[in-house]
């Protein structure tokens, strides 16, 4: 009996067995639960909508819209002469106080005769655009960083943080200084200093993951199996970091837009006559006071959109570890 | 109620005394026109401030240092602190400051000035020996202004050797005694007292500036040392607000009769119009909607004053082969077909808006006037008409012999600017609409820079094209026409022309310089060629608009050197 | 504590001295000259090359322009300003900013923890639907767009701020700036300390203080707050340098000499000036730094934990 071999008959199958199955949360993957709990927190719906809102119209208003972005409109005045259609109050066609019937200007032209309403949806176009690219990028650095790092741990891990350290130290705007310093203005600029500044979050965030998700069991059985480090961080541990990755997106991509429009606002960002939600609000403020209807699209564009995001990134949050409002 | 009429032009033609030769008509003729307000009535003064004068200026100071002060807030500010040996009276005769008398010699290439007894502010008197040492720093120097002196202005003898590296001895400046200060020329300068107004030629007290510490003369009340009207209380470099109180040591004090006064920088347009509204700032700049918004409104629209300011815009077109795409721009068919396609006068109302006049030729509208008729220089507008104007169709005939001349179909620009002001960025956005769309197969890209890479592109020969704005330095037409000679000045067009470049020189030291009638058509044939060579398509002269408070009297404004001066000034 | 504290400051001194090591580095490699060269011939511009020690090694260079700081200068501008020393013009502005900066983190931190608890407490009612929209309009303005609308309603519409920042009458005209750089502040620690309050609400320990009869400010006191601080204090440091960005339109916009203006004026004003950058990018990361680590030391100090830690470590 001592040396005794496992016979194949000393082995059955279980199939006809019964197996109690929990037949309640079978079907309910990981994402559709954080779906349902995203998706029953009103705010992250409603910020849902205005996000949407502001896409569906920054992506069709302006091809749409019977003007171009650039165009200098003129109009024919009461006297039958043409003229620059400048400055003028938002003018809807047909009602009483339109100074031209025919001409449909939804949130009146700027001091150039342009079309604000077109302005301002290709500003958000453009200002989207921007903060998309750099974050997708950022969001692609700081996970392979911060997933390299958390993995290798040791010497990789020190050399990597003290690094993050020191350029985390390093306030943006400084870094955005010297960019200005001898990068030409204009959109290379606004996402070159984005790329700089906002990988760093995304790859703390990554590395707490996975320092935490290395532990577990599944990664040891993977490695004993003989897998390669780079299988078991990108097939392994990023699928299960992307939750809170994702939750940092939402929150930079709000910081992008505000740090586009700052670029903007002070000089270095869009070059006219290209606009974006900065170089609008900086046009808008050059006449403030006198023009006001010029300034208020793009700020409410703004808020709309920092509003929006904000909510997102809250309600995913929260639905990724529901805690406090499931209790 | 309050009655209030702005201001009227003044043109004079002062009387020389003590210059001989054909010119002293002429140099006396600097135009500027004197601001007089009258107040008559009543009125509780709501946008007054607290009794205090309160000035808008449009940018920072640059420095405070004579020598490289390159803009018109640092000569302002200047010259307030610092008299120079000559100034402008409020009618915009140039008088004598601090030379009590001076004489010329016959042939009018020796200067000799008669100090009048001043102080400057540490006690110390002013003397001759103080001119020749600011004379020679600023050559030793070399900055921005130092051609001034040089053989294209003033004339000041070696003052381009020592400006290349010369001994600054050399320089044709002496002190014979602590109250005589003697200039030697290279050539008779017709110009050249009114010259004496501009900061560059002002004095700097050698005692006072060894005691300063190295690089830091002017960046501190401490640091500067005023023998003028005022002297500042409160600066750092670069501050928004600048405080100067009454000096009273200054040696005509008497006619000062306000305490003091400050400066704040305001940059936007708007900011500066609210400020004017609720009372921060009596005298504010404004332009473009903001001039709109004032005209429509009756009361505001009373305190309204616009002084031609004599800065020319202006597009450069560099000519340089290789540093624009295919060397395009060197075909003259392409130049004038971009400058016959752009609509100067609906640039100007739609928007520069703020009085700014367009213009089709070389030097400015309202300036320079001639000392025998009086007309001004550019008076008839339409006199190249032939080569700049506004003609769709002929400018798309130039266009289509540039294209087969070039054998390309489409060019694409870069137009530079610097984006200091709002305006600049409306004007440049105006022309790229219009050029775009009147010349199928031209792309023009707008590339906006801070002013000092700005300059530095443009005097490196380094753009296609430039949005250019020029102001006189000197009332004649020359300040405008010898910028683009080959020697040039420092935007290189990178054009060379031998007829113009012996137009100039024969009109500033040639032969012509002694015939004025002479010298006058002269000067019309050397514009004639650079405009039918399109080297430059012309603008708008621009305008100062300004709001004054009634209570504010006695603002002197013009057109060349200093901007604004205010010894004159009285609240009420 | 004091080995904490020690090591704190040890840590914070070498990151700081690699950042400086870093921007200089960055700055000097830059290509083309710091200094105006258009009017130079070339033997001027070898010469002042000469004068200015651009031609050594760079390390060279660093160790130079390193004693130089150590001695408690910052060299003189190269283009800013005719090339006075940089000290005084940056000490003058750098008071302006600070103090505007210190009023603005204390009226966010106040304002923000007001609102936060107040919420907190009241949570589902009306009064925290109020905070939740005040904190969350804070998150979606900028700062110099509430700016604007300050300036226009409260010493436009109503003439009673100063129109310009006015250094006379510091503390007056300091309010509006401060109230709109701390808006962003504000709203980040009302969100924090809302949730935090909350968290700490629902824990057993407090249900626990609670059943044995604690009540009302004392319960907060003692058990809530002290423990939901801690994560808000982290939100502040990195707020701190959010001051820095948005001063720099606000003193624009508000005629104030700060720093931020001053960074402005060394990129984009009369010429980029390579050492005013250097310095105000080495004065940021220093107030950065130095914002880090006194934060680290009260964390030390609010938790007693982290030191402990760092004890048996």
């Amino acid at each position: 009996m001592e040396n005794y071999t496992p016979q194949s008959e000393d082995f059955e199958f279980i199939t006809d067995r019964d197996i109690t199955v929990d037949k309640n949360f079978a079907s309910q993957g990981y994402w559709k639960g954080v779906a349902i709990h995203f998706f029953r927190n009103r705010f992250a719906v409603v910020g849902l909508i205005l996000v949407a809102a502001i896409i569906i119209f920054a992506v069709f208003a302006p091809i749409v819209s019977s003007y171009g972005y650039q165009e200098i409109i003129s109009v024919t005045d009461s006297a039958g002469k043409e003229i620059t259609a400048k400055s003028l109050y938002p003018q809807i066609a047909g009602s009483a106080q339109n100074l031209f019937s025919d001409r449909t200007f939804i949130f009146g032209t700027d001091d150039m005769g342009r079309d604000l309403w077109t302005r301002t949806w290709q500003g958000a176009r453009v200002s989207l655009i921007i903060a998309f690219v750099a974050i997708f990028i950022d969001m692609l650095i700081g996970m392979s960083y911060g997933l390299i790092s958390g993995f290798f741990g040791g010497m990789v891990d020190n050399i990597l943080q003290r690094f993050i350290e020191i350029a985390g130290s390093i306030p943006t705007l400084v870094i955005i200084s010297i960019l200005a310093i001898f990068m030409d203005k204009g959109i290379g600029l606004v996402i070159a200093s984005l790329l700089i500044t906002e990988w760093i979050p995304m790859s703390k965030i990554a590395r707490a993951e996975c320092l935490k998700i290395k532990e577990r069991e599944y990664v040891l059985a993977s490695r004993t199996l003989g897998a390669g480090s780079f299988h078991i961080i990108f097939k392994q541990i990023l699928p299960n970091t992307i939750g809170p990755i994702i939750t940092q997106v939402m929150f930079s991509i709000p910081v992008a837009i505000f740090t586009e429009a700052f670029l903007s606002f002070v000089g270095v960002g869009i070059v006219l006559p290209q606009c974006s939600i900065g170089s609008l609000i900086e046009a808008g403020f050059n006449n403030v006071t006198i023009l006001p209807y010029q300034i208020l699209p793009p700020i409410c564009v703004l808020a709309i959109l920092m509003l929006g995001f904000n909510l997102i990134g809250d309600g995913f949050r929260e639905a990724l570890a529901p805690k406090l409002e499931d209790m | 109620m309050k009655k209030f009429f702005s201001g009227q032009w003044k043109v004079v033609s002062g009387k020389g005394s003590g210059v001989s030769g054909k010119w002293k008509i002429f140099f006396l003729a600097l135009f500027t026109f004197h601001l007089s307000l009258f107040m008559t009535g009543c009125g509780g003064s709501d946008s007054a401030g607290d009794g205090k004068l309160s000035v808008m200026l449009g940018s920072n100071v640059v420095s405070l240092d004579s020598a490289q002060a390159t803009d018109s807030a640092s000569f302002e500010v200047i010259a307030d602190c610092i008299d120079g040996l000559m100034q402008l009276d409020s009618e915009g005769k140039v008088i004598p400051a601090l030379a009590e008398s001076y004489d010329v010699s016959e042939d009018g290439k020796t200067y000799t000035f008669k100090l009048r007894d001043a102080k400057w502010a540490n006690g110390d008197d002013v003397t001759a020996e103080d001119f020749v040492f600011a004379w020679r720093r600023h050559c030793q120097k070399a900055e921005e202004y130092s051609y001034i002196m040089g053989n294209t202005v003033a004339c000041v003898k070696n003052a381009d050797a020592v400006i290349k590296g010369d001994d600054p001895k050399n320089l044709g400046v002496s002190a014979p005694d602590n109250k005589t200060f003697v200039v030697e020329l290279d050539a008779p300068v017709p110009f050249f007292l009114s010259l004496m107004c501009f900061p560059t030629f002002y004095p700097i007290n050698e005692k006072f500036y060894n005691t300063v510490d190295s690089g830091s003369y002017g960046t501190s009340p401490e640091t500067f040392l005023s023998n003028g009207a005022f002297a500042l209380t409160s600066y750092i470099p670069g501050t928004a607000n600048i405080q100067l109180k009454k000096n009273d040591s200054y040696w005509n004090a008497a006619q000062v009769s306000i305490d003091g006064f400050q400066y704040q920088v305001v940059s936007s347009s708007d900011n500066a119009l609210t400020s004017f509204k609720n009372g921060t700032l009596n005298v504010v700049s404004i332009n473009g909607n903001q001039v709109e918004h004032v005209k429509k409104d009756a009361e505001l629209s009373k305190n309204l004053n616009s002084f031609p300011s004599g800065y020319l815009y202006y597009i450069s077109f560099n000519q340089d082969a290789k540093n624009h795409h295919a060397g395009a721009l060197a075909n003259v068919n392409l130049r004038l077909a971009i400058s016959n396609a752009i609509d100067r006068e609906s640039l100007v109302d739609n928007f520069v808006m703020s009085g700014a006049k367009a213009t089709y030729t070389a030097v400015p509208v309202e300036f320079a006037p001639n000392a025998k008729t009086g007309k001004f220089f550019a008076e008839n507008q339409k006199q190249f008409a032939d080569y700049v104007g506004f003609n769709v169709d002929k400018a798309q005939g130039f266009l289509k012999a540039a294209k087969s001349e070039l054998g390309k179909e489409s060019f694409e620009l870069n137009l530079i600017y610097s984006n200091d002001g709002d305006s600049a960025a409306k004007v440049v956005q105006a022309v790229k609409s219009q050029v775009e769309e009147n010349l199928p197969g031209v792309i023009v890209n707008l590339q906006p820079m801070p002013k000092a890479e700005y300059l530095s592109n443009i005097t490196s020969n380094n753009y296609d094209i430039a949005l250019v704005d020029w102001a006189p330095d000197y009332n004649d037409p020359m300040t405008f026409l010898t910028l683009w000679t080959t020697e040039g000045c420092e935007i290189a067009e990178h054009w060379s022309n031998a007829d113009y470049d012996k137009i100039i020189t024969d009109c500033s030291t040639g032969d012509l310089a002694a015939d004025y009638d002479a010298r006058w058509d002269a000067m019309y044939n050397a514009e004639k060629i650079l405009l039918e060579n399109a080297v430059i398509a012309p603008l708008y002269t621009n305008a100062n608009t300004v709001l004054i408070s009634p209570n504010v009297t006695g603002i002197d404004f013009h057109s060349v050197c200093i901007d604004r001066v205010y010894k004159n000034v009285k609240l009420q | 504590m004091t080995k904490y504290i020690t090591k704190r400051i040890l840590m914070s001194v070498l990151t700081l001295f690699a950042i400086i090591f870093v921007l200089f580095v960055l700055i000097r490699i830059m290509p083309g000259d710091p200094f105006p060269v258009e009017r130079m011939s070339a033997e001027m511009i070898l010469q002042k090359r000469e004068e200015l020690g651009l031609n050594k090694p760079i390390l060279v260079q660093f160790a130079d322009y390193f004693s130089m700081l150590m001695s408690g200068s910052f060299g003189n501008g190269t283009s800013l300003y005719n090339g006075a020393p940089i000290k005084p013009i940056l000490t003058a502005c750098l008071i302006n900013s600070f103090k505007i900066g210190v009023l603005s983190i204390m009226l966010g931190t106040i304002v923000g923890l007001t609102i936060g608890i107040v919420a907190a407490l009241n949570r589902g009612k009306f009064l925290d639907g109020f905070c939740t929209v005040v904190s969350i309009l804070g998150v979606c303005i900028p700062s110099y767009v509430f700016m604007i609308f300050l300036q226009y309603f409260f010493s436009y519409k109503i003439p009673f701020f100063p129109y310009f920042f006015d250094p006379s009458k510091f503390l007056f005209s300091a309010i509006m700036p401060a109230m709109s750089l701390s808006l962003f502040a504000t709203s980040t620690i009302a969100r924090f300390t809302r949730n935090e309050m909350i968290e700490v609400l629902n824990s057993d320990y407090v249900k626990l203080a609670e059943s044995k009869g604690l009540y009302g400010f004392e319960l907060i006191r003692k058990h809530v707050f002290r423990n939901a601080l801690i994560p808000i204090v982290t939100v502040i440091a990195p707020l701190v340098v959010d001051l820095l960005t948005g001063a720099m339109v606000i003193e624009k916009i508000y005629g104030i000499n700060g720093v931020g203006k001053l960074m402005v004026d060394a990129i984009a004003g009369q010429g980029v000036d390579y050492n005013y950058v250097l310095a105000l990018g080495i004065v940021f990361s220093a107030l950065y730094i130095g914002a880090m680590l006194v934060l680290d030391i009260l964390y030390g100090i609010i938790d007693p934990r982290i030191r402990l830690a760092t004890k048996e470590g």
